[in-house]
C-alpha cells in the first residue's frame, strides 16, 4: 500500500526528525528543515514524533493514493489541492484509494509536509529516514517511486489552535546564543551584526543560508575545523554571515558568531530569498527552557 | 588545559589545544568514548576534530550547566581510568599514474621529484587521521613531508572521481565518492569507501593510522581499475 509519485517536482524528499548520532562519522544531522510544521503533521495524525514525512519544497507534486488512511498537510501553502480541489491544511483528513494529491505554487512559506497515519515506510539508512543529497544517502522522490503506508479506517484527530498557525510572510528577528567565537569578536564587529537589517539571499537551501548586509571586516579568516552545531553562523571571508542548516557538514573552519536557537531556524526555513532579517541574543537558560517546553508538548524524547 | 565553551541549546565544545598536534587525536578519541561510556544516557553524539570535541547532549534530562560540571569533572579524573582504544591501521592501494593522479605531472615538476622518490615520499609514513568530515568516510589525514606538500587549486575542481587521493597543505586524503574539491589529485585507489557499503561508516576513526602503498598500473587495470 502506498502513495504513488504521479508527477515529481524541483525537490521532494522524505525527511524524520534527523541522523542524530553520526556526527562522528562525518554525516550532517539531515531532517525536517521546519521541525514546528513537521511536529505539528505528525501530533494531529497522533504519531511518534520521529515519523517519516514528505518535505515538499516549492511545491509541484502529483501523488495518487493507492491506500485508504490519514493524513495531514501543514507548514507553506502550496496551494494543497485534492482531486484538484482546495483542501485544509493543518488537519486531518481522510484519504481514499485513487485521491490525487497536488501541490502547485507557493503562495506563502518555502517547505510543506506531508505525514501520513503511521508514517511513511522509507527505508532506514544509518538510523534514519532522512534523504541526503550532498550526502548520496537516497534520492528526491521521481516519477513512479511509491512511497509506502499502511491503512487506517479509524482516526483520532488533535487539533491546533488557530494562534499556532504561522505567518511565513513577516520579516524575522533570529533569536542567537553567543557560542563558539563570540566573544572574539569585537564590539564593533558585533554591533555591526545586530544592528542591521540582513537579506536572504538566493543562496539559501538544505546546507545553509547565505544573507547579505554590509561586510563585518574579519582579521581571522579561516581556524582550525571544529564541529558545527545546528543553526551556528559562520562570518565568511567575505564578512557575511551563513547560517549552517540540517544538511552542512558536520565540521568547518571559519569563525562563528553564534548559533540561532533552534525553534527560529523553523521559522527560516519557510522564507523566500530577499526576506529581511535581524539577530537578536538570547540566554542560554532561556532557549533550553522554550526547548524543553516544545519537545514536551510533541514528545519529543531520545 | 581544557577549555569547554558552548556550541548551542544543546550542545558544547571541548577544546584540548589550541595548536594541531599529532597527540590530541589520540587523547581527544579516548574522552570521546569515555564520554559516550559514562554519560550514555545524556550524550547523543560526539565530534572529534583535529584540537576540539564537540558533544551534543539531550536538554530533556540535563541542564547546560549541570552537564557542562560533569564534562569538567570527567576532564579532571582523565588519564587515569580512560577507556583507550587501540590504534589501528588501514592499508590503502594506490595507482600513482598521470591518468588518474590529475596533478601529477605538474606537482612532480614543481617539486622537482621523479615519480618513484615522490611515492616514496607519499607511502613511506603512516598518517595519523585527524577528522573525519566535509562528507562521511573523508579522512583528514596528517601531516604529510614537506617535500610534497602543496597548496589548494586555486578554482576546485567539479569533480573528482571516487578514491582520488589528494593533497592540501600538509593533509591527504581519499574521496570516498565522486565530489567537487581543490585538493591536488595524484592517485586513485580501488578500495570502495561509498557509503553502498554500509561497514564503511566505522572504516575510519579518529586517531586511527592510514598507511599507502603503491600499486603497478597493471595491478590497478586488472582490478577493474579504469584510467
Amino acid at each position: 500500500m502506498s502513495f504513488k509519485v504521479i508527477k515529481s517536482s524541483f525537490l521532494s524528499t522524505v525527511q524524520d526528525y534527523g541522523r542524530l548520532t553520526h556526527g562522528e562519522h562525518g554525516m550532517s544531522q539531515s531532517g525536517v528543515m521546519d521541525e514546528h510544521a513537521y511536529a505539528w503533521a505528525n501530533h494531529l495524525l497522533d504519531n511518534h514524533f520521529n515519523k517519516a514525512a514528505v518535505e515538499i519544497t516549492f511545491g509541484g507534486l502529483q501523488l495518487e493514493s493507492q491506500v485508504d488512511t490519514f493524513i495531514a498537510v501543514t507548514g507553506a501553502d502550496l496551494d494543497f489541492r485534492i482531486n484538484d480541489k482546495s483542501a485544509q491544511m493543518w488537519h486531518g483528513l481522510q484519504i481514499h484509494k485513487g485521491d490525487v494529491l497536488s501541490w502547485g505554487n507557493p503562495k506563502s512559506g518555502v517547505r510543506a509536509y506531508l505525514a501520513v497515519k503511521g508514517g511513511f515506510d522509507a527505508p532506514v539508512l544509518f538510523d534514519s529516514r532522512s534523504i541526503n543529497l550532498r550526502e548520496n544517502i537516497g534520492a528526491k522522490l521521481a516519477q513512479g517511486d511509491e512511497l509506502s503506508c499502511r491503512s487506517f479506517d479509524t482516526a483520532t484527530y488533535r487539533f491546533i489552535p488557530s494562534k499556532y498557525i504561522p505567518n511565513y510572510n513577516q520579516d524575522i528577528t533570529l533569536r542567537l546564543l553567543p557560542t563558539y567565537q563570540f566573544n572574539e569578536f569585537s564590539v564593533n564587529q558585533r554591533d555591526l551584526f545586530f544592528n542591521q537589517n540582513y537579506t536572504i539571499t538566493n543562496a539559501n537551501d538544505r546546507t545553509g543560508c547565505r544573507l547579505s548586509g554590509a561586510p563585518i571586516a574579519i582579521k581571522k579568516e579561516r581556524m582550525i575545523s571544529e564541529g558545527i552545531s545546528y543553526g551556528s553562523v559562520e562570518i565568511a571571508t567575505d564578512g557575511l554571515p551563513i547560517i549552517l542548516l540540517k544538511d552542512a557538514p558536520s565540521i568547518g573552519g571559519y569563525p562563528k558568531i553564534g548559533t540561532v536557537f533552534s525553534l527560529d531556524l523553523a521559522k527560516l526555513a519557510q522564507r523566500q530569498p530577499n526576506t529581511k532579517l535581524r539577530f537578536e541574543l538570547m540566554n542560554m537558560h532561556e532557549a533550553q527552557k522554550k526547548r524543553k517546553k516544545f519537545n514536551e508538548f510533541f514528545e519529543i524524547s531520545f | 588545559m581544557h577549555n569547554i565553551i558552548s556550541a548551542g541549546e544543546s550542545a558544547i565544545l571541548i577544546y584540548f589545544g589550541d595548536k594541531i598536534d599529532a597527540s590530541l587525536p589520540e587523547k581527544i578519541g579516548n574522552f570521546a568514548n569515555q564520554l559516550k561510556n559514562t554519560l550514555s544516557d545524556v550524550v547523543i553524539d560526539v565530534i572529534p576534530s583535529y584540537t576540539s570535541l564537540h558533544v551534543s547532549y539531550d536538554l530533556n534530562k540535563i541542564s547546560f550547566q549541570a552537564f557542562f560540571d560533569k564534562v569538567e569533572g570527567l576532564l579532571n579524573q582523565q588519564d587515569s581510568n580512560g577507556l583507550v582504544l587501540e590504534s589501528k591501521t588501514t592499508h590503502i592501494p594506490v595507482y600513482y599514474g598521470n591518468e588518474v593522479g590529475l596533478d601529477l605531472e605538474r606537482l612532480l615538476a614543481e617539486k622537482n621529484l621523479d615519480l618513484n622518490t615522490y611515492v616514496d615520499i607519499h607511502t613511506s609514513q603512516e598518517y595519523l587521521i585527524y577528522a573525519i568530515g566535509f562528507s562521511p568516510v573523508f579522512a583528514f589525514l596528517g601531516e604529510v613531508d614537506e617535500r610534497i606538500q602543496a597548496p589548494r587549486l586555486a578554482t576546485p575542481r567539479i569533480k573528482i572521481p571516487a578514491g582520488s587521493v589528494g593533497i592540501a597543505e600538509s593533509q591527504t586524503a581519499i574521496y570516498p565518492t565522486d565530489s567537487s574539491g581543490g585538493w591536488n589529485i595524484i592517485g586513485r585507489t580501488l578500495l570502495d569507501l561509498s557509503l553502498d557499503n554500509p561497514d564503511n561508516i566505522d572504516k575510519f576513526r579518529v586517531s586511527d593510522k592510514v598507511k599507502f602503498y603503491a600499486v603497478t598500473r597493471d595491478e590497478y587495470i586488472k582490478n577493474g581499475g579504469e584510467l
